[in-house]
């Protein structure tokens, strides 16, 4: 017997290409698991914890090749400016005579309404502080749409602020790290921002698609609720974006979709501002503050001697509280003129101070309804 | 006073192209039995075909990634460079080196952009795998038909993509967005060439 006779596999050897399929396997394996562990769809703080000291170095980085960019994009605009003064100047002087024309209308207005919230006793929203903040990076594929800015925990942002630039609604904040926070754009195809009309008062949910054109999706109302040129705006439902901020315009695309032209499109989004707006979910006391009393906890029993009447007036103070619009409002009071009753009083809790969902109109009210009754009158 | 005269080159030097004459001068010291050599007198190790590119994607997707305002509203092009590395590795040399780094690039653009852990893992292995199981049929071809592989290759990264996407949030992602950055990566063939140009033929071994 020859040597090596009795080791029969001794030439046998796996061949470089089985081997390397098989580690690819392994960590397609790997990776497949870690796909399925790390949903996007249910965002929270949480999840962003191990990613918070990469963010950290990735916008050092980033912000050490940004920053002297901007400094000669800076040092340019400079020397724009200087030569094209004469002309801006001009065209600045005709905006400022027609912009003091607005201004004298805006204090109207607002004086105006000052008065109405004051008579219908109208708990407003406070004001919101902002945090300045730069963008260092920023991932625009189809598949992510985020960024990077150089501000954080450290100066007060948390987990779910909304974030805006000159133009309109840039997304919200999704991570923050001392440091560095990262916010998910409004393109983004996680991303659901609940938004309205501003002509109809109609709600529909702006749904990124990973381009620059979101699509408007479960538009509530009827076909002509949605004009292409229409303003649309954060309506405030479900308290995750403050209501009234301005997202873009309605265009119809060639998909026949209706899509939002985003306001931030105009622009570059360089620099942006954190609203330190807290959603519902995050209040000390949410259970407490979204509890809305009882119209029969703040109303004194209807008199005895008019049923029918009363019956009448506390329909009609539901209607109120659903709806808080101005004119169920002005119907209630003109419905409800001959009862005497003593006003409603506000709750007394941490609600007062924190701002309150904004709840739908009813469908028969709309929103210029009501502004052009509160106009009129 | 005469300058020198140079030495005619026969003619079959002077019509051969440089690949052709860096597999001649490999062919020579593997004649003579030493090291092959290239132009510089380095063997060709891992960290030149796999480390430094490697390096090289990762920070031209930094770079690339800086929120620079541009004229005209443009922004700088967002390609995934490491589909250019799974396909040109495989065909270069099955190694086992290539799959983990293609792993570990893939883990950073999950976290640099945003993306589920895993998204550009399982996108980039997909690549690597189906080169790698084309690679005799690759190698040795014209130039036309690599590219030809190459687009395939982008197809296919991102129609995984896309259904990766579709699964994970429920909205397909706006395919015009998807061509965009689907032609970006394509334009990268040209980092496929030159490093097949360069490693392809330099190392004996890899034959």
């Amino acid at each position: 017997m020859r040597y090596g006779d009795n080791q029969p596999f001794e030439h046998l050897k796996l061949p470089i290409t089985w081997g390397v399929m098989i580690l690819v396997a392994a960590i397609c394996v790997v990776a497949a698991l870690l796909f399925l562990g790390d949903r996007r769809g249910g965002l929270d703080a949480a999840a962003y914890g191990n990613r918070a000291g990469f963010d950290r170095a990735a916008a050092k980085s980033n912000n050490l090749l940004s920053s002297p960019a901007h400094f000669v994009s800076d040092r340019t605009n400079g020397i724009e400016d200087y030569f094209f003064a004469v002309s801006e100047n001009r065209v600045l002087k005709q905006k400022i005579v027609e912009l003091e024309r607005y201004r004298d209308d805006y204090r109207k207005a607002k004086e105006l309404n000052r008065r109405y919230e004051v008579l219908l006793n109208l708990r407003t929203e406070p004001e919101v502080e902002s945090v300045s903040a730069r963008s260092v990076s920023v991932s625009r594929g189809p598949f992510n749409n985020n960024r990077l800015i150089d501000a954080g925990s450290s100066r007060g942002l948390a987990f779910g602020n909304p974030v805006i630039n000159e133009h309109g609604l840039v997304g919200r904040v999704v991570g923050v790290s001392p440091d560095v926070s990262r916010v998910l754009m409004v393109t983004d195809v996680v991303s659901r921002v609940p938004v309205m009309v501003a002509r109809t008062d109609a709600r529909a949910m702006m749904v990124g698609d990973g381009g620059g054109f979101p699509r408007l999706e479960f538009v509530r109302g009827g076909p002509d609720v949605l004009k292409k040129g229409d303003q649309i705006l954060t309506s405030g439902d479900g308290g995750i974006f403050p209501r009234g901020l301005p997202v873009g315009e309605a265009r119809r695309g060639v998909d026949g979709v209706w899509r939002v032209d985003l306001y931030t499109n105009r622009g570059p989004v360089d620099l942006v501002k954190v609203m330190k707006f807290k959603d519902f979910s995050q209040l000390p006391h949410a259970e407490e503050v979204l509890r809305t009393p009882l119209v029969t906890d703040v109303l004194p029993p209807p008199p005895p001697t008019a049923a029918g009447t009363a019956q009448s007036t506390s329909a009609s103070n539901a209607t109120v509280s659903a709806s808080g619009t101005a004119v169920s409002s002005a119907a209630t009071s003109a419905n409800s003129a001959s009862v005497a009753r003593p006003r409603p009083t506000p709750v007394s809790s941490p609600a007062a101070q924190t701002p309150r969902p904004q709840s739908v109109p009813a469908p028969e009210a709309p929103a210029s309804a009501s502004s052009a009754s509160v106009s009129g009158g | 006073m005469l300058a020198p005269q140079r030495r005619p080159r026969s003619s079959s030097t002077r019509s051969m192209t440089p690949s052709a004459s860096r597999r001649a001068r490999l062919y020579k010291a593997l004649f003579e039995n030493r090291t092959p050599r290239r132009g510089s007198g380095g063997i060709v190790g891992p960290q030149d075909w796999l480390l430094y590119p490697a390096l090289i994607a990762v920070l031209a997707t930094l770079v690339l990634a800086t929120d620079l305002p541009l004229p005209f509203g443009w922004d700088l092009p967002e390609p995934v460079w490491p589909v250019a590395l799974a396909f040109a590795w495989p065909l270069i040399r099955p190694s086992f080196i290539a799959p983990i780094l293609l792993g570990l690039m893939g883990l950073f653009l999950d976290y640099f952009w945003g993306a589920p852990l895993g998204f550009y893992v399982i996108g980039l292995m997909a690549v690597h795998a189906a080169t790698l199981i084309i690679r005799s049929y690759i190698v040795g071809q014209d130039t036309w038909v690599v590219i030809g592989a190459y687009t395939l290759a982008v197809l296919l990264f991102f129609a995984l993509g896309v259904i990766m996407t579709t699964l994970d949030s429920g909205v397909v992602p706006r395919l015009i967005s998807v061509f965009e950055q689907m032609l970006a990566t394509w334009c990268l063939v040209v980092v496929v060439l030159i490093l097949l140009e360069r490693f392809l033929n330099s190392d004996v071994r890899f034959n």
